[in-house]
């Protein structure tokens, strides 16, 4: 059964505003956790607040893969965080980031 | 790579024991049989959004994407909702676009208690596209963990590396009328990435095995037109002029003579006149 009702699109810190209130995809690289919130750099170099992420897949200075709603411009409400290691390319994440949601969305969303 | 492979796959599917109505498992493997023996049994990188848009013709059981004929795909994402049963592992793959039912028969039980991915993981999936009561789902040959991030971006690029090709392959028919005043642009365009060897093309195999160098431009996007599955839905075939209006840049006699070598070499014929021709693999 394919069900495309909630998609999680993949997005960079510059796309979030266009996906308020709803389920994004991002990859983030955490400078700072305070607590159950996390500070990162996203994919194309702005800083995000990320609440709620589940601490035991968080390692400072790793990347950590984000799905969570879009609270703000630059915040995330996490619900799912996976640890996506240390060496993740980010620079090439951002640009798929832009191609997935320009002309090439049908495939996507 | 699974070309070699690929009847062995759909009988071992499709014939096993495990299916839970047989006729359906019957009608598959006969669908699955056939298709072993099409020309086009290329690895398809695809999202759970492009499978839920795929073509697929009444008259078989075979799916299209950007018009390519679907066989094997490949897919990555995250687990979810997995569940064990004696017989099988299946689980909903999420690829960020939507989710869609993997499912994995246990061959060999022992190995897979020890493989099988845990949920919220990230896998690529490599398997076979079917329909099973009127649902979408993929019969999984492989279920690998991720290990290395980057594969995740690395299998979108080349979903949408992919995806273009296709679309611009059919782009010399479809996409015609708006190179009509740079003529050479559309015919350029498609010899590029006919030396493409990378390119998943259904028209390009069965052209370079069977007619060697002889099939010139226009011929071949005569044929593809032909080829393409709305065309293959009309039952009387298209008209030489409904070719002609779409074959911008070549005259009607230049048409009419591709499609009278097309019917010489069988990949055409015609159908209630003179004027109608349809492919031979409708």
């Amino acid at each position: 059964m394919t069900d495309t009702c909630s998609p999680r699109p993949m997005v960079n810190a510059g796309l979030l505003k266009k996906y308020l209130g709803r389920r994004v995809t991002t990859v983030v690289k955490v400078f700072r956790s305070d607590g159950a919130d996390l500070v990162g750099q996203a994919p194309d170099g702005t800083s995000i607040t990320v609440r709620k992420a589940a601490s035991s897949s968080i390692t400072l200075s790793h990347f950590v893969e984000v799905v969570g709603v879009v609270e703000g411009e630059s915040a995330l409400r996490a619900e799912i965080c996976t640890n996506f290691g240390d060496a993740f390319d980010m620079v090439t994440y951002n640009q798929l980031c832009q191609l997935a949601n320009c002309d090439n969305r049908d495939c996507f969303v | 790579m699974y070309s070699g492979a690929g009847g062995g796959d759909g009988s071992m599917f499709a014939g096993g024991g495990f299916m839970p109505s047989q006729s359906q498992a019957n009608d598959f493997g006969g669908g699955g049989g056939r298709r072993s023996g099409s020309q086009n049994s290329g690895l398809l990188p695809l999202t759970a959004k492009m499978i839920s848009q795929a073509i697929q013709k009444p008259s078989d059981e075979n799916f299209y994407v950007d018009g390519v004929d679907v066989n094997n795909v490949t897919l990555v994402g995250m687990v979810h909702d997995k569940e064990e049963r004696a017989t099988d592992v299946s689980f909903q793959l999420d690829d960020t676009t939507g989710q869609i039912e993997v499912k994995r028969w246990s061959v060999l039980l022992t190995l897979l208690a020890h493989h099988s991915p845990w949920n919220f993981t990230y896998v690529r999936v490599h398997g076979h596209l079917r329909s099973f009561q009127g649902k979408r789902n993929i019969v999984a040959f492989s279920v690998r963990p991720i290990t290395d991030f980057n594969e995740l971006t690395f299998h979108f690029l080349e979903v949408i590396y992919v995806h273009l090709s296709n679309i611009r392959a059919q782009g010399g028919t479809a996409a015609a009328p708006t190179h009509a005043a740079t003529a050479g642009v559309g015919p350029h365009g498609i010899a590029t990435i006919a030396t493409n060897p990378s390119h998943y093309n259904q028209y390009l195999p069965p052209a370079s095995a069977m007619v060697g160098g002889n099939v010139d431009e226009c011929q071949k996007r005569v044929h593809m037109i032909f080829e393409e599955p709305e065309s293959l839905l009309i039952e009387q075939g298209l008209h030489i002029d409904q070719v002609a209006q779409r074959m911008v840049g070549y005259s009607r006699q230049q048409v009419k003579e591709a499609i009278e070598f097309l019917v010489n070499e069988g990949f055409v014929y015609s159908t209630i006149d003179d004027d109608h021709y349809k492919s031979t693999n409708a």
